[in-house]
């Protein structure tokens, strides 16, 4: 805690150039998509876990809180987006530094320029939504919603915690960090060329995830009655629940195909590994005064990881039929009733 | 010119258990006066109790690096006409004070000797018996980070340093870089590995606050970004253009 507070308070006190601060967007931005990537990964899969539960979700997602948190999220991958790009041309171009600062400024710009646009036509989404008459979920209730990660939350930090103690007791005591070991130097090596590589595929992925999702329509459209589902070339959203439009496009066959089953399993393996990793660079950064927390903080991302890929495999794989349908109808008349 | 000085302290032996800032003024100071003969003057005029290192006072032995108005530089490169009227000074952070700007050099060091910062080469030596010569093409590939005079600047203005004292920092992967594209040496196994290890090389987040601390000019962040793709490589050749070398001779 003590080196993630003093980083914090000088890192405000020193007077570095504009790279400190890309840097600080970069981890930040970083971190606040893998905290929704958590939550969007866990909600999506109810759609065939518990279609109940992913009306609610998607309800509060149209809630007021999630609107101002969808703009920063959209801001954030693509500052973190356009930054990853200049970090990554800059690795492979070492003896190019001096245009560093340059390069910084016009990230900024871009995704200054790139955001306005898209804000707008994501504003318009609101608009429409609220010149609707809509029933809109209390605060109270969103958050409530949220409450049952906690547990889940808690009970991944408890078993990192047990796991890195137990690991500690058989590998007979702490092994110091920082030593010279041929194995870690290798899978350090794999890691930072993962990232690299990752994030070049992640890039059009999770442009096109958002341009569909958050831009072309809104969150506000899934639920929409009789609306047509973005990406499927004008299949109905009949009873206008989000289960149905989930189904609708994971049920789209292109030549034999379910496009989007594919397009979102790469997404989400990608974004799983580039995302944990990235969270495990962050963590590890700040522990490594104590072994235990710094191994408690590996197996925090790869408790994590693993989670999310299950949980995202299986609803990938799995199938939403007409009953899930008809619980997502009964949830969303539960859930007006209620409001 | 009038300069108000203000000084971070730190005594224990005093009795005083936590840092504070103390507040000198100093009158008919020399424009061209540099940081370090203002801090000579301090002690010599007005509190002869404030410690900080200093040799030769000429940016050549590397022992004043400290946090001035912000940014880490050496006291006795800095003039006072650049720094202006009021001047902060503070210890460069990440390595343990010991007393005012002095701050415990070890856990630098130790760094500095994990990337095995010496000449290897177990080979016959050449038919004179002598030095090992080298043409003057190969020679620029190492000048820019011959230069490095270890005064710990670039390690101490890293966040990813402040946070991990583990990292081995900018100031040893300029000392490995050093030795790495020294085209007579042959230790470049083992650095690579020392240097591949997870607080190795890649801490580095390119935040860049390194190359303007180094008060050699030393493009720090380049020598950092081809050790990390000499690493990744597992060797060196064909890391650097020659035709991007900046001309130093
Ligand atoms: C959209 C395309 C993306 C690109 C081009 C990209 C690029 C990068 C790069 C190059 C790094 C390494 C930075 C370094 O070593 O200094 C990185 C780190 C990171 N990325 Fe991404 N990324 C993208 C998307 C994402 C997404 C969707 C997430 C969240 C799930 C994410 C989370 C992270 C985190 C947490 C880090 C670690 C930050 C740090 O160490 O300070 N990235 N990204
Ligand atoms: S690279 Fe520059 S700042 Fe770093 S230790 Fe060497 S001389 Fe000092
Ligand atoms: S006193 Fe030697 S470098 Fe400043």
């Amino acid at each position: 805690m003590t080196s993630l507070v003093i980083t914090v308070t000088e890192t405000l006190r020193y007077r570095g150039a504009i790279g400190q601060w890309s840097w600080v967007l970069h981890r930040l931005s970083g971190l606040g998509v893998v905290l929704f990537l958590v939550l969007h990964v866990v909600d999506t899969s109810w759609a065939v876990f518990w279609p109940e539960l992913y009306e609610e979700a998607i309800a509060t997602y149209q809630s007021p809180l999630f609107t101002i948190g969808e703009f920063g999220l959209v801001a954030a991958v693509v500052y973190h987006a356009f930054n990853g790009l200049r970090i990554v041309f800059f690795d492979y171009n070492p003896h190019l530094w001096r245009h560093q600062q340059r390069a910084a400024q016009i990230v900024l710009l871009v995704t200054l320029v790139v955001l306005a646009p898209v804000f707008l036509l994501m504003f318009g989404h609101v608009l429409d939504f609220y010149n609707s008459a809509p029933q809109v979920l209390p605060l109270t209730e969103v958050l409530r919603a949220q409450l049952v990660f906690l547990p889940g939350f808690i009970a991944a930090i408890v078993a990192a915690l047990i796991l890195s103690g137990l690991h500690g007791l058989i590998s007979g005591g702490d092994s110091a960090t920082g030593v010279v070991d041929p194995q870690g130097s290798r899978s350090e090596r794999f890691w930072w060329s993962f990232m690299r590589v990752s994030s070049l595929l992640i890039l059009p992925l999770v442009f096109g995830h958002l341009a569909v999702m958050h831009v072309l329509q809104g969150v506000f459209d899934i639920t929409a009655q009789g609306h047509d589902v973005v990406g499927t070339g004008g299949v109905i959203n009949e009873s206008g629940t989000a289960v149905e439009f989930v189904a609708n496009r994971w049920n789209l066959l292109v030549g034999g195909v379910a496009v989007w089953r594919v397009y979102d399993f790469a997404l989400l393996a990608l974004v799983v590994a580039h995302g944990f990793n990235g969270l495990r660079y962050v963590l590890t950064d700040y522990t490594s005064h104590s072994p235990f927390l710094r191994r408690a903080s590996v197996y925090l991302c790869m408790l994590g990881a693993l989670t999310l890929l299950v949980l995202g495999v299986g609803a990938l794989l799995g199938t939403i039929d007409e009953t899930a349908i008809e619980m997502g109808v009964e949830a969303m008349e539960r859930l007006h009733a209620g409001s | 010119m009038d300069i108000s000085f203000r000084i971070r302290r730190y005594n224990p032996e005093a009795g005083r258990t936590k840092p504070y800032w103390q507040e000198f003024e100093l009158n008919d100071v020399e424009p061209s006066h540099r940081v370090l003969e203002l801090l000579h003057r301090v002690k010599w005029e007005q509190d002869g109790t404030l410690a900080f290192r200093r040799s030769c006072s000429s940016g050549i032995c590397g022992s004043d690096a400290m946090r001035i108005n912000g940014r880490n530089a050496l006291a006795c490169k800095l003039l006072a006409r650049d720094v202006g009227p009021k001047i902060q000074v503070e210890p460069i952070l990440g390595l343990r004070v010991i007393k005012d700007l002095i701050v415990d050099m070890e856990p630098f060091l130790a760094h500095y000797r994990q990337v095995l910062p010496w000449f290897v080469n177990d080979g016959p030596l050449p038919a004179d018996g002598r030095e090992r010569l080298q043409a003057q093409e190969d020679k620029d590939l190492i000048t820019d980070s011959t230069n490095c005079i270890l005064c710990a600047a670039c390690t101490t203005s890293c966040p990813s340093f402040w946070a991990n004292g583990e990292y081995v920092g900018p100031a040893a992967i300029v000392q490995a870089h050093r030795f790495l594209f020294d085209t007579r040496d042959t230790g470049d196994d083992a650095r690579l590995d020392a240097l591949g290890a997870p607080d190795g090389v890649w801490r580095c987040r390119t935040i860049f606050n390194c190359t303007p601390a180094c008060p050699r000019g030393i493009e720090v962040t380049r020598a950092i970004g081809e050790v990390k793709l000499a690493v990744r490589k597992g060797a060196t050749a064909g890391i650097i253009d020659p035709a991007t070398i900046k001309q130093q001779h």
